[in-house]
């Protein structure tokens, strides 16, 4: 009996146990979102004064973690209003955001990067047409437009185009045999192609007169994963802006169905960039090139790539040879408008608030982010400290950008070019059709393949992926 | 005192019981139960029936073999890994088990490379393939043979010294009578291997060959690392082709989970299977 009443004990402290176990994570304190991975802000110690929300947002770029929570204390030490920030890893955002979503305290900002994630979340996307922060946008069309609502509005925009290194490029113009006596006179595909073939064919010689180190004319064209979305991203989309544009359907969110009217002039400028480099074109998807790299230490001229990428180029700790004085960004020109055409600009990042917050939630959502783009902190760390461009009125003066490629962009958009636009961001199920014409544009580069099969994933893939897509509407 | 295990068992199983039952069958049964929703959050579904099923072969009214593809590129990739690992792990053992100098240094080298997880290691192994064929031009991605032989070598050089522990510590268990008797006999080391030491070894080989088969369809961190699924979705194990399933295709989660379903049934039959087969080759005592 005795051993009875022992082990009925032991059991029942076991049980208990567990449900000790159970009631500690219960208690932990509320309002940050428990058991989220990543880093958030530090629990404020002060209490949101009663009756008023709190703001949670999931931001999208890691590099920019710190800056945002440091915000978000300031903001809560000027108004009492919790903020609290979490920053879903590299590559990880739209898993983060799923799980993140399905919580409780759930995110009220979080970020949408084309149609098809306004899509995704379009039950959870609140219209911001009316809100202060959709006011203040300088160029209205940097928003999303989805389902009759804004369900975006850009926080910032950026720009890409073909880097190229002024000081290499200058000098190359004063030698003797140069296809161009100044590099103003690169404004259009043919030009662009001869200096390129030109200076890839005599390298050495360029190298022994100048003092440099180039190894090509362009930097390698990476296939792999990390480096082909430049092609079958960005590069497309230039082919995808003259066909929208051709067909006067909207241009960022595209149409079911496409011609690849463009795509010999892709295949003209992707054959440019493969044949005028050192990389060798079978290896190119094995992920062991670093263009960025390739540019900076001065080994190519040209690279075709954003104006993120100024920060990076510029920044110390990296060790590259490159400055700001050498860094210049020309449009990539397509031979279709070339005197006209100026970058690609447009944006992958777009804020969207949370329809299904709370009113309290939703309120101090849109105040917190008002306030990030009129009070000098907001405005300072985005500028500043992110190294951000904002499209928004408030930013004058100190506030704007003092990146090069940004500066560059500017002047296009002075000199009277038209910006192209993202149209890649209308690109169906944007991850199974790039990875097809990834594959496709791989097999035609190491020769195991046709450019005919590049056409296909191209347009055929469109009107499939466009086709599932609705279908999962 | 048997009695009162019996009467108060299930008090003792309580604690493991509410923890399996959280942590495994709950989001288990959710999980099936969500292969036939489309969801976009896991609280927040709309039944739709069989059509995700549909989906896995069917896209637009066409046959898709996506999914087809990475089933038989598993498959095989399972069967010439079990026997790769098996085989080599249990010469290794065999040898590491003669009482040869230097036994240990080379048991804990062989055991090695078990300690490093597979992301960090398929990168490595990413950049020695890559240097070793770029002198031929080529690239762990130029075409799924390259991926796959890429992902064998990879993952024996993981899980053969750790299956070959395993086959130590089975080898060691097998009584030197039975050898010597053999040997009185006039047993040959062949006759003594194929009679004595194989079937003294089946509940290992059951062991180890089940932790191959089930490593080998579970396959995910080696393949992401490695191959990423290129070129195409060529070289998705069907892991990976899941989790591409889950988060790249846009409304598709519910599709990605009744591939999974899929998955799970395959591999619980196939294992079960193996189990079986294996187990009933084995020496009662």
């Amino acid at each position: 009996m005795k051993r009875k009443v022992l082990s009925v004990m032991l059991a029942a402290a076991m049980t208990v146990t567990v449900f000790a176990g159970c009631g500690d994570t219960a208690e932990e304190p509320q309002g940050t979102p428990d058991g989220a991975a990543g880093t958030e802000a530090d629990g404020d110690t002060a209490a949101a004064p009663a009756g008023e929300g709190s703001v949670y947002m999931l931001n999208f770029k890691p590099e920019s973690d710190q800056q945002w929570k440091d915000l978000a204390e300031i903001y809560t030490e000027q108004t009492g209003v919790e903020v609290n920030i979490l920053t879903a890893a590299e590559g990880t955002y739209s898993t983060t955001l799923q799980s993140e979503m399905a919580k409780d305290e759930a995110p009220t900002i979080f970020n949408i990067g084309n149609v098809t994630a306004a899509q995704t979340w379009n039950d959870y996307t609140l219209d911001l047409s009316g809100s202060a922060l959709y006011d203040h946008l300088s160029d209205k069309s940097l928003v999303i437009n989805y389902d009759g609502k804004v369900a975006g509005v850009a926080n910032c925009y950026e720009c890409y185009g073909i880097i190229y290194n002024k000081t290499i490029l200058n000098d190359y113009c004063s030698l003797d045999g140069a296809v161009i006596s100044s590099v103003d006179e690169i404004n259009n595909l043919d030009t662009l192609e001869a200096v390129a073939k030109d200076i890839n064919s005599r390298v050495d010689e360029i190298n022994e007169a100048l003092g440099t180190h180039l190894t090509g004319a362009f930097a390698s064209s990476g296939l792999d994963d990390g480096s082909s979305w430049r092609f079958s991203g960005h590069l497309a989309g230039v082919a995808l802006y003259y066909e929208f544009l051709e067909d006067g359907c909207d241009l960022i969110a595209g149409e079911p169905a496409i011609d690849g009217t463009y795509l010999d002039n892709f295949k003209r400028v992707w054959d440019m960039y493969v044949t005028n480099s050192s990389a060798d074109p079978m290896t190119l998807e094995g992920g062991t090139y670093n263009a960025e790299m390739e540019f900076g230490m001065g080994e190519a001229v040209f690279f075709q790539n954003g104006n993120w990428e100024y920060s990076a180029l510029v920044n110390p700790d990296n060790g590259y040879e490159v400055t700001d004085a050498d860094l210049g960004m020309m449009p990539i020109y397509f031979g279709v408008d070339d005197e006209n055409q100026g970058l690609c600009v447009g944006t992958e990042n777009y804020w969207a608030v949370n329809a299904k917050a709370s009113q309290e939630d939703i309120d101090a959502t849109l105040a917190f982010l008002e306030w990030v783009i009129t009070s000098d902190e907001g405005r300072n760390a985005i500028t500043n400290e992110m190294g951000l461009s904002a499209p928004f009125d408030t930013f004058t003066g100190d506030y704007e950008s003092d990146n090069a490629f940004v500066k560059d962009n500017n002047a296009y958009i002075a000199d009277g070019k038209t910006s192209v636009a993202w149209s890649f961001n209308a690109t169906p199920n944007v991850d199974d059709w790039r990875a097809d014409v990834v594959a496709a544009l791989t097999a035609y580069t190491n020769g195991s393949g046709e450019w005919d099969a590049v056409e296909d994933a191209f347009v055929n893939g469109w009107a499939a992926q466009w086709k599932l897509a609705e279908e999962a509407k | 005192m048997e009695k009162a295990i019996k009467k108060y068992f299930p008090i003792f199983v309580l604690p493991t019981m509410i923890a399996f039952t959280i942590g495994f069958i709950v989001p288990f049964l959710y999980g099936i139960f969500l292969s036939f929703c489309k969801f976009t959050t896991v609280v927040d579904w709309e039944w739709v029936g069989l059509s995700n099923y549909l989906k896995i072969f069917f896209v637009n009214g066409e046959l898709d073999t996506t999914f087809i593809h990475s089933l038989w590129y598993t498959a095989l990739f399972t069967i010439v890994s079990v026997v790769i690992i098996n085989v080599v792990s249990f010469i290794i053992a065999m040898a590491l088990t003669k009482g040869i100098r230097g036994t240990n240094i080379f048991r804990t080298v062989f055991f090695m490379p078990n300690l490093i997880g597979g992301i960090v290691l398929s990168y490595i192994w990413l950049m020695l393939f890559n240097s070793v064929l770029s002198h031929f031009s080529k690239t762990i991605v130029s075409s799924e043979w390259y991926a796959f032989w890429g992902l064998i070598i990879v993952v024996c050089w993981q899980q053969i010294g750790y299956m070959m522990i395993i086959y130590v510590a089975g080898i060691q268990n097998i009584p030197g009578e039975l050898i010597e008797a053999a040997k009185i006999d006039g047993a040959n080391a062949f006759q003594i291997l194929k009679n004595v030491t194989l079937p003294m070894l089946m509940p290992t080989i059951t062991v180890c060959t089940f932790l191959t088969l089930t490593n080998g369809f579970k396959l995910f961190d080696q393949n992401m690392a490695l191959t990423g699924g290129n070129p195409g979705k060529m070289s998705q194990l069907l892991a990976l082709n899941i989790y591409d399933t889950m988060y790249g295709t846009t409304g598709w989660q519910g599709v990605g989970q009744a591939k999974a379903v899929i998955f799970f049934i395959l591999v619980a039959i196939i294992s079960l299977a193996q189990n079986k087969l294996t187990t009933s080759k084995e020496v009662q005592d």
